[in-house]
């Protein structure tokens, strides 16, 4: 895997704030190699080996993108929620933005049930059935059609599992990592100092409570992702 | 460490191969490998004193060895290229219509589930992948020994849900499943008819399948006990004497053992009779057994030492 330049420098993490971790009483000690200080009741991170972390991950994705594998970026934090959502739509991957419904990748079956109602309800609002129902049908199923937006609206593009799931807060996705684990999928999982860095398959330790960070991270990643996709366009 | 153990992982995600049903395994090596070493060892020489741990040089491969975790990690990325121009955040850039978000996924995957169709591709694209959701009296679920597997139920039983309204009758059947040639899964399934606890639990069955060590002879290595719950199995293989080409063994051990195609062993539930957690237990034994082959490479020792 070749390694190439991500345009990773250390003063741009600093100013957002990446190297913040949580307080001091509520870490793991299995961070305790990634966290270089202790500053005012804060756990310090060490950058270089985020931005060591980081790249690396990069360039996996960038790999995996050349290759035409499937991405799944999951973020529920209502602070990143938005972020995540623009930043899968321009990387052209799926996306969970709010509630991950459990069972959507270990009962994969049911989930294509539902969306495969959410295509059925989507195709009958086109060619305006709905209109022509009483209006109380009317309304119950535009209620359904958006509460399968909502929590499905990302992966309707999706046909089987994803290979590589990017996740962004792990304590708050603890299901989605559970899942992945048990299915063997390939993870990258934003990692701050209250989580395992030894559950997922690339831990990054950043600071998930500010967005600035997030954003950061998603950046780097996108931009490695729509990478792959060209070089994919370039030479299949 | 860290490192290190970002390169041996990455080396084996990036490969990215196709999931079959034994989950992808992450190296862990040395907690792993370790820990697996020191029971066996345990269980053969029945020490119950300290465990002896491998010495990193006993094992063939090593993963970690010139490791030092207290080595500072170096971040040195290779040098940008002449044009390099920092791209935009995926906030800034060109903002897109959704006409063209549609197009460029639609591009990508094909119009799985939108239910719109912006390139002109077929919207029910899916339809003829997933399996429909079958009523009661269509044949979809007539998907018998699809892979070579065999099932034998070996007990349904019908249990109560007392509610308030009154009782709740299921159905809770146990299947094993097995190829005779040393791969067996024990599975457990209720609903609220026999068939579909029957279904339901060979898929389970097919989710947890085990090898079972056997040798030329369709015989065990050696003797082996297991438990599960309060249910105590002993197994013993047999020597060629009369009771040859039999299974000695009572219920839901004789299924297991005959699904895993073993012809020749003797077996006894010692402790609770019940079906499950004999059935689990059997696995369980079997779980312990070790070939000879295996035992002779990691002692180091030739195998005609370990039948004296």
């Amino acid at each position: 895997m070749i390694r190439r330049y991500w345009n990773i420098n250390l003063e741009e993490m600093m100013k957002a704030g990446v190297h913040f971790g949580h307080g001091t009483r509520k870490w793991n000690p299995r961070m305790a190699p990634y966290i270089s200080a202790k500053r005012k009741g804060i756990h310090i991170t060490n950058l270089t080996r985020t931005a060591r972390f980081l790249s690396e991950a990069c360039d996996l994705v960038f790999d995996a993108a050349s290759r035409r594998k499937q991405f799944l970026i999951v973020g529920t934090k209502n602070k990143a929620a938005d972020s995540v959502a623009r930043a899968a739509i321009r990387a052209r991957c799926h996306y969970v933005n709010k509630k991950w419904l459990g069972g959507i990748l270990t009962n994969w079956s049911t989930t294509e049930t539902r969306l495969q109602k959410f295509r059925d309800l989507r195709m009958e609002q086109k060619t305006g059935r709905l209109n022509r129902l009483p209006k109380g049908d009317a309304a119950r199923l535009k209620r359904q059609l958006t509460h399968l937006q909502t929590y499905l609206g990302g992966i309707k593009y999706m046909t089987g599992l994803p290979d590589i799931v990017i996740i962004v807060d792990q304590q708050e996705e603890y299901t989605a990592l559970r899942e992945c684990m048990t299915l063997g999928i390939p993870t990258i999982c934003l990692i701050d100092t209250n989580c395992d860095p030894d559950l997922a398959d690339i831990s990054i330790p950043t600071n998930d409570d500010a967005i600035a960070s997030i954003r950061l991270i998603l950046n780097k990643l996108v931009f490695a992702i729509c990478e792959g996709h060209s070089s994919y366009i370039r030479n299949p | 460490m860290a490192a290190t153990v970002t390169a041996s992982t990455l080396s084996s995600a990036a490969s990215l191969s196709i999931r079959i049903k034994p989950r992808l395994s992450i190296p862990k090596p040395i907690k792993s490998f370790l820990y697996s070493k020191s029971p066996q060892f345990l269980s053969l020489s029945s020490h119950p004193t300290t465990i002896t741990r491998a010495q990193s040089s006993d094992i063939d491969t090593s993963f970690f060895d010139n490791v030092n975790p207290e080595d500072d990690i170096v971040f040195d990325p290779p040098s940008p290229p002449e044009d390099f121009v920092p791209p935009p955040s995926f906030d800034e850039g060109p903002i897109e219509t959704e006409e063209e978000i549609a197009a460029a996924y639609e591009e990508l995957y094909g119009p799985a589930f939108s239910g719109e169709s912006v390139l002109g591709n077929d919207v029910y694209v899916m339809d003829s992948k997933v399996k429909k959701t079958t009523g009661f009296g269509s044949k979809g679920k007539k998907e018998k020994i699809r892979d070579g597997f065999e099932e034998r139920v070996v007990q349904v039983r019908r249990v109560t849900k007392v509610v308030k309204g009154g009782k709740q009758l299921h159905f809770r059947a146990i299947v094993v499943v097995g190829n005779k040639q040393g791969q067996v899964g024990v599975g457990v399934g209720k609903a609220k008819e026999v068939i579909a606890a029957v279904l339901k639990s060979a898929v389970n069955a097919r989710r947890n399948i085990v090898a079972v060590p056997m040798t030329k002879y369709s015989t065990f290595p050696h003797r082996s006990e297991g438990d599960y719950g309060a249910a105590k199995v002993m197994l013993r293989p047999a020597w060629y004497c009369d009771c040859w080409r039999l299974v000695i063994a009572g219920g839901a051990v004789r299924i297991v053992l005959e699904m895993a195609g073993v012809e020749n062993a003797l077996g006894k539930q010692i402790g609770s009779k019940n079906a499950l957690n004999n059935a689990r237990a059997t696995v369980v034994a079997v779980l312990k057994m070790r070939q000879f082959r295996d035992v002779a490479r990691e002692r180091g020792i030739p195998m005609e030492e370990l039948w004296k």
